[in-house]
């Protein structure tokens, strides 16, 4: 288990590699140059052109700017923001590094057992009309787009019933519509996701034995049931997690929360390369990170499977 | 990690005491909070160049003169003014008595600093260094060659005398944001994110990137108010949440965008709270005669600017919150001459035009593209179909990224382009001398016309007030006069003020300081 873990990680520097090459590549890519946006209206003036070059170190060639970057990198320099006058990368996305990584989480923890639940209810009740409606439901979930809902929700919880302020961050009130907003989708997701699973699970044999047995019914499901439904449910928290990663982009930049997210969309907009590639690799290494921690769950959940251990 | 620990020092401390020394005495205290879309690129007077910084450091610096809410020209740290016999200088008695937030007595030394700090190329000085290119001895600084700008001289503390290499009438209006020259030596480099060196009626308190920059008020101010005890500046990337915002009472008063100018105006309780100013924008049709020989033939010209509709624009791309451009100088900038009337739509008399240049019906016409940038998309789609509908022009839509089109454009390589150019001084001849005058880097269309260069020459040398603006009428009317552009609109601003917030002034140049505002 140990040498698994320690394998993973090691792992996760080519994936590194491969991320900080992507989004360098991809930034080289994109129309526009951080120097002319810079300069603006004054773009044509050389002599100001070369001097931020220099200043920002665009005069060397391709390969020794990437090349720099990653040394800087490795000893935690992320180099100047473009955008911000003569403040380094570091300072920027410092004061708003948790607060993606936490509303995605939060959602998730809400998201996956109240997912379970409907999910594991429509199938118990298949084709009743406690199924129909739940499916309606989550059909609805899945399809209305976060910038409608957000629209929706901020009508009827703060102009309608005045609970909640319209944007903003820093209390639990203004958190509870960006999460919510997160939550939906998830959660109808992976209601469905449960749905399927169980209803494969309710055929199968041991399900048949349990209830053989004379077990009650409910230790049935959520005992032996349930239980089998978890791993690959786990199986797809990493796919889920992007999405919530990538839905905060949207939420944080409705309502003003200063996180990786909202910062990464002004830096995009911006050129402001040095940013974006930081956000990008600190997203990088959150996803593989949880990837790692759903790896390790599967053996606890599921004896059956031993992680790295070939003899056994 | 010196400049981190700083910063994070900075917010763990003076950012939450200021907060919840504000929220606890919320019950008296009176913050004025408003939006800014983004965070400002910086928040220091120096590297200042981008409008929302000039939002939040308009409220903390201060120049020579300010404008009223008519935007007529003040005087501010300068009392008063006198230009030198030769027409080459000024010498400027600064008023005595202001104290910056340092606490120091603001003086002429104040003055000298600030310009050489804007020169000095190791601190990527911003707009306002380009105001100061006249200067004698500025070219020495920048190049690198010494810190002292020879053409500033301190004669006393209240007075400083600057010398131009050529004349340079609107010195005294250029929009400086004077600073106290202790700042540096006060906190060190970086002093912009803990102290704030202005004299202006609000004083810099925090920036907590991504969600507010907080300004207390100046007790000491030396002009009218501040009537408020601060100005929150509340980072709000969408304008649709700024106005959800303003209706929550999350937000005292909101710059509205473009894109939520719509609904505020169809929205009659939003409509009611609003107020409205033309902004000091022109906007034109760029057509450059180099790259596009059609161009060449006057009647060319005036066919393509009477092909359009400007008043069917306002209504459906616009909302009706424009109107109009005729010359290239909007109202209320000085120098605009109310007598100049908008361009006709008429594509009959297009039609025979353009058949007169020989070109009947478009035939003959090279193809050509008219390109702007992704914001302005509806704009080029307009002209593109009148011009083909009308014209027979063979018209193409292309949109560029910002930066590469300003850049092309700049190097006079686009054709045919819509653009626009905001005042930075309340003066005419910004516009004039900038777009039209034909050394100028920001002539983007390559227009060029003797004449109109020769009265903008002798504008710069004509301290008199209305014989300059007398100069702008006659320039214009050259410009005008023989379709080097076509004017298209003026777009107004539009703003949400709450029924009890008194004060706030909007004017061509965006909010004026909230030193005027009460809170009732």
């Amino acid at each position: 288990m140990l040498r698994y873990g320690v394998g993973r990680l090691l792992g996760l520097i080519p994936v590194l590699l491969a991320a900080v090459i992507l989004t360098f590549l991809a930034n080289q890519a994109v129309p526009g140059d951080p120097i002319t946006g810079l300069l603006s209206d004054q773009s044509g003036d050389a002599a100001l052109e070369a001097r931020l070059r220099a200043a920002y170190g665009l005069d060397r060639p391709l390969w020794q700017q990437f090349v720099d970057y990653i040394l800087g990198v490795l000893q935690g320099d992320f180099g100047l923001s473009f955008r911000f006058a003569q403040m380094p990368v570091i300072d920027i996305i410092g004061e708003g590094l948790l607060i993606s990584p936490v509303l995605a989480l939060s959602a998730l923890a809400i998201a996956f057992p109240l997912g379970m639940l409907l999910g594991t209810i429509a199938a118990i009740r298949q084709n009743s009309w406690v199924d129909t409606s739940i499916i309606l439901v989550l059909v609805a979930g899945i399809s209305v787009p976060n910038f409608a809902l957000a629209s929706f929700l901020v009508y009827i919880f703060a102009f309608q019933l005045d609970w909640v302020p319209v944007a903003g961050w820093g209390s639990f009130s203004q958190a509870v519509i960006p999460i919510t907003l997160l939550v939906v989708p998830t959660s109808a997701y992976i209601a469905r996701l449960n749905r399927t699973y169980m209803l494969e699970v309710l055929r199968t044999d041991y399900i048949r034995t349990a209830r053989a047995k004379g077990l009650r019914e409910k230790i049935v499901i959520w005992r032996h049931a349930v239980r089998n439904t978890l791993v690959p449910l786990l199986t797809t928290v990493g796919i889920i997690l992007g999405g919530l990663l990538s839905g905060t982009f949207v939420v944080e930049t409705i309502f003003n929360i200063p996180g990786l997210g909202s910062l990464a969309i002004q830096a995009i907009f911006a050129r402001d390369y040095p940013v974006t590639m930081a956000i990008v690799l600190l997203f990088t290494v959150f996803y593989a990170g949880i990837n790692l921690i759903v790896d390790l769950l599967y053996s606890a959940i599921d004896p059956r499977i031993r992680l790295g251990d070939r003899t056994a | 990690m010196k400049i981190s620990n700083r910063i994070s020092g900075l917010k763990a401390g003076s950012a939450l005491v200021t907060v919840l020394v504000l929220a606890a005495s919320a019950a008296q205290a009176q913050t004025l909070r408003t939006n800014i879309n983004a965070d400002p690129a910086m928040v220091d007077p120096i590297t200042y160049s981008e409008l929302i910084a000039g939002d939040v450091i308009g409220n903390i610096y201060e120049g020579f003169t300010a404008i009223n809410e008519a935007g007529d020209v003040i005087p501010a740290l300068a009392e008063s003014w006198d230009a030198h016999d030769d027409n080459l200088g000024f010498t400027f008695h600064l008023r005595p008595g202001v104290t910056t937030h340092l606490g120091n007595e603001f003086t002429a030394d104040d003055v000298k600093y600030t310009f050489e700090a804007l020169l000095n190329p190791e601190n990527q000085g911003g707009l306002n260094a380009r105001y100061l290119a006249t200067v004698v001895g500025a070219q020495a600084i920048t190049d690198g060659d010494t810190t002292d700008l020879e053409g500033v001289r301190v004669i006393d503390d209240y007075t400083v005398e600057v010398r131009f290499n050529e004349p340079d009438v609107l010195f005294p209006i250029y929009p400086f944001y004077f600073m106290d020259d202790d700042a540096v030596e006060t906190a060190g480099d970086e002093w912009y994110l803990e102290i704030s060196a202005g004299t202006g009626p609000f004083v810099f308190e925090t920036w907590d990137r991504g969600q507010r920059v907080l300004l207390s008020a100046n007790t000491d101010y030396w002009g009218e108010g501040p009537y408020i005890d601060a100005v929150e500046f509340v980072i709000v990337p969408s304008g649709d949440t700024a106005v959800s915002m303003f209706e929550a009472c999350e937000l005292d008063v909101v710059y509205a965008d473009a894109a939520s100018i719509r609904r505020i105006l169809q929205t009659p309780e939003l409509a009611e709270q609003s107020i409205q100013a033309p902004a000091a924008q022109i906007r034109y049709l760029g057509m450059n005669q180099n790259l596009y020989e059609p161009f060449q033939d006057e009647r060319v010209r005036e066919a393509v600017c009477i092909a359009f509709d400007r008043q069917a624009m306002i209504d459906g791309l616009y909302e009706g919150a424009a109107f109009p451009l005729a010359g290239q100088v909007t109202p209320g900038v000085a120098g605009f001459n109310a007598n100049l009337e908008p361009m006709p739509y008429d594509p009959d008399r297009a039609q025979a035009l353009l058949a007169e240049a020989g070109y009947p019906g478009g035939e003959g016409l090279p193809p050509i593209n008219i390109t702007s940038t992704e914001p302005n998309r509806n704009d080029i789609l307009y002209f593109a179909s009148q011009l083909q509908q009308v014209l027979g022009m063979p018209v193409e839509v292309e949109i560029v990224e910002r930066g590469s089109h300003i850049r092309n454009m700049n190097a006079g390589e686009v054709a045919f382009f819509p653009w626009g150019w905001s005042a930075g001084y309340p003066d005419g001849l910004y516009f004039l001398s900038q777009v039209w005058y034909g050394p100028s880097p920001y002539n983007r269309s390559r227009w060029q016309n003797d004449q109109f260069d020769a009265l903008i020459d002798q504008a710069r040398a004509t301290a008199d007030n209305e014989a300059r603006y007398a100069l702008y009428n006659q320039a214009e009317e050259i410009l005008i006069g023989e379709y080097g552009t076509c004017p298209t609109t003026v777009r107004m601003q539009v703003a949400l003020v709450k029924p009890e917030v008194e004060g706030v002034r909007l004017t061509p140049f965006r909010f004026l300081p909230f030193n005027t505002v009460r809170m009732n």
